[in-house]
C-alpha cells in the first residue's frame, strides 16, 4: 500500500468546515434534547400517572431502537403521511428525539439524587422556596448530572456521523465526497478519524474544566 | 396510508420475506453477540495490562491507553470504513460480515476495556496493598481479590454498553452486510411502503434490545454495590 495524503490535506479546510457542521448538529440536538429531557424528567418525577406512562413508553421505545432506523423512519416513512423533510431536518429531528429519551433518563436520575434530609435542612435554615432551588437543589443536581451529560454529548458528537448516510455533508459526509473524488480512501477516513478525535477531545477537556471549576463535579480529564 | 399498508400486508408477510427478516435478525444478533464476547475478553486483557505496575510493561501500557482513548472517539461508521478500506488495500478477501465483525470487536474492546478498568480501579487501594503484602502474583491478585469485588461494578455498565452496541451494528448496513437495517432497505426498494418496512425493523430491534435492557436494569438493582468496604 502506498499512502498519499496530499490530495486529502489539500481539502482539509473543506473537511474542517464539515466538522463544524457536525458540532452544530450535535449541539442543536443536545440543546433540544435537554429541553425534552427536562420536561420528560419533570413529568416522570411529579406528573400524573398517565403522563408518566406516556413518557415511559417514549423513553423505552427510543432507547431500545437504533437511531439510524429512527431517522430512516422519519426520512422515508413520514412522507407517506404527507410530511416531507430535508435530510438535515430529518437527521436533526431524529437525533433530538433520540437524545431526548436518553436525557430524560439521565435527568430523572439527577432529580432522584436530591435526598429528603437536604430539603428538610434547607427548610430548617429558613430558606424560601426559591432559595432552596437556587442553593440546594440546583447545585446538587448539576454536580451529579454534569459528568453524565458531558459523556452523552460526546457520544452524540460521534453519532452525528450517521447524518452522512442521508447525504448531509458533515464531517463523514464530506469524507465520503473526497473519497469518491480522489479514491484515497484510507487517507481520507484516517484524517476524518483524527478530526473526530480532535473535536471530541476539545469537547471533553473544556467540559471537564467547566465541570471541575464551576460545579465541583467529579470528572476525569480523560 | 393505512389502507395501503393493510393491502400490502399479505404480500409482505410471505414465507420468504419472513425468512429474509429472520436471517437478518440472526446476522444482527451474531454481530452483537460475537462483538460482545470478543470485546469483553480483549477488553479485560487490556484493562489488566493497563493496571499492571511492572516497569517493563510501561510502553505497552501507554499503547493500550492510547488505543482505548482514541478508539472511543472515532464514530463507528468511520471505523467501519477504515477497516473496510484497509483490508481492501491489503488485498484480503474477506466477507463484508467479517469486516463488520472486526470493526465491531475493535470498538467493543475499547469501550469494555475502559469500563473494566474503572471497575477494577474502584476496588479500594487497601485491597491491592493487602494482596501485594500476601505475596500474590499479579494474576492471582486479579483473580482472587480484585475481580470478585469488581465484577458487580463492571457488569451493569457493561450491559448498558451492550444494549447500546446492538443498535450501533445497524451501521454495518452501510458496507452491505445483510442485517436488519439492510433488510429494511432492501424491502423498501422492492416496493413495500417505508412505514411498514421500517416499522417492522424498529419492532425487531426493540425485541432484541428490550429484554436485554430489562435484564441490565435487574442486574443493576440486584448488584447495587454496598456503600461500605
Amino acid at each position: 500500500m502506498q499512502f498519499d495524503f496530499t490530495p486529502v490535506l489539500d481539502r482539509l479546510p473543506y473537511l474542517i468546515a464539515g466538522a463544524w457542521l457536525s458540532l452544530q448538529i450535535a449541539f442543536l440536538a443536545f440543546a433540544f434534547g435537554m429541553l425534552i429531557g427536562l420536561v420528560g424528567a419533570s413529568i416522570r418525577a411529579y406528573g400524573p400517572n398517565w403522563a408518566r406512562r406516556v413518557v415511559g413508553v417514549y423513553v423505552v421505545f427510543f432507547t431500545n431502537t437504533p437511531q439510524l432506523i429512527q431517522i430512516f423512519f422519519i426520512f422515508f416513512a413520514l412522507p407517506d403521511a404527507g410530511v416531507v423533510l430535508s435530510p438535515y431536518q430529518a437527521v436533526l429531528i431524529g437525533m433530538t428525539l433520540n437524545a431526548g429519551a436518553y436525557l430524560t433518563e439521565i435527568q430523572r436520575a439527577g432529580f432522584e439524587s436530591v435526598r429528603r434530609p437536604e430539603l428538610e435542612a434547607a427548610e430548617t435554615m429558613g430558606f424560601s422556596r426559591i432559595q432552596t432551588v437556587r442553593y440546594v437543589i440546583l447545585p446538587h443536581i448539576v454536580r451529579v448530572l454534569f459528568p453524565a451529560l458531558s459523556n452523552q454529548y460526546i457520544l452524540m458528537t460521534l453519532g452525528t456521523s450517521m447524518a452522512a448516510v442521508f447525504g448531509v455533508e458533515e464531517l463523514t459526509g464530506r469524507a465520503y465526497n473526497i473519497n469518491s473524488e480522489t479514491f484515497r480512501s484510507i487517507e481520507v477516513f484516517s484524517v476524518a478519524a483524527v478530526l473526530y478525535i480532535v473535536i471530541t477531545l476539545i469537547a471533553t477537556l473544556s467540559l471537564a474544566f467547566v465541570g471541575k471549576r464551576f460545579f465541583r463535579a467529579k470528572m476525569r480529564w480523560f | 396510508m393505512w389502507q395501503q399498508m393493510v393491502d400490502e400486508l399479505p404480500r409482505f408477510l410471505s414465507y420468504y420475506n419472513l425468512l429474509f427478516f429472520a436471517k437478518a435478525l440472526g446476522v444482527t444478533f451474531a454481530l452483537s453477540a460475537i462483538g460482545c464476547i470478543v470485546g469483553f475478553t480483549l477488553g479485560f486483557v487490556l484493562a489488566a495490562v493497563r493496571l499492571s505496575t511492572r516497569p517493563a510493561l510501561l510502553p505497552v501500557r501507554i499503547g493500550v491507553q492510547l488505543v482505548t482513548e482514541l478508539f472511543r472517539r472515532i464514530p463507528f461508521l468511520v471505523t467501519l470504513m477504515l477497516v473496510f478500506f484497509i483490508f481492501q488495500g491489503l488485498n484480503a478477501d474477506l466477507s463484508m460480515f467479517t469486516v463488520a465483525l472486526i470493526s465491531v470487536c475493535l470498538i467493543a474492546t475499547a469501550f469494555i476495556a475502559e469500563i473494566v478498568r474503572s471497575g477494577m480501579e474502584s476496588v479500594h487501594q487497601n485491597q491491592w496493598d493487602a494482596a501485594i503484602t500476601l505475596n500474590f502474583s499479579y494474576l492471582q491478585m486479579l483473580r482472587l481479590v480484585i475481580v470478585p469485588q469488581a465484577w458487580k461494578i463492571i457488569l451493569p455498565p457493561a450491559f448498558g454498553f451492550f444494549v447500546l452496541f446492538i443498535k450501533d451494528t445497524a451501521l454495518a448496513s452501510q458496507i452491505g452486510v445483510v442485517e436488519l437495517a439492510f433488510a429494511g432497505k432492501t424491502m423498501n426498494n422492492k416496493g413495500f411502503s417505508a412505514t411498514l418496512v421500517y416499522g417492522t425493523v424498529l419492532v425487531l430491534y426493540f425485541m432484541l434490545s428490550y429484554p436485554l435492557a430489562r435484564f441490565g436494569k435487574y442486574l443493576e438493582a440486584r448488584l447495587a454495590p454496598t456503600r461500605n468496604r
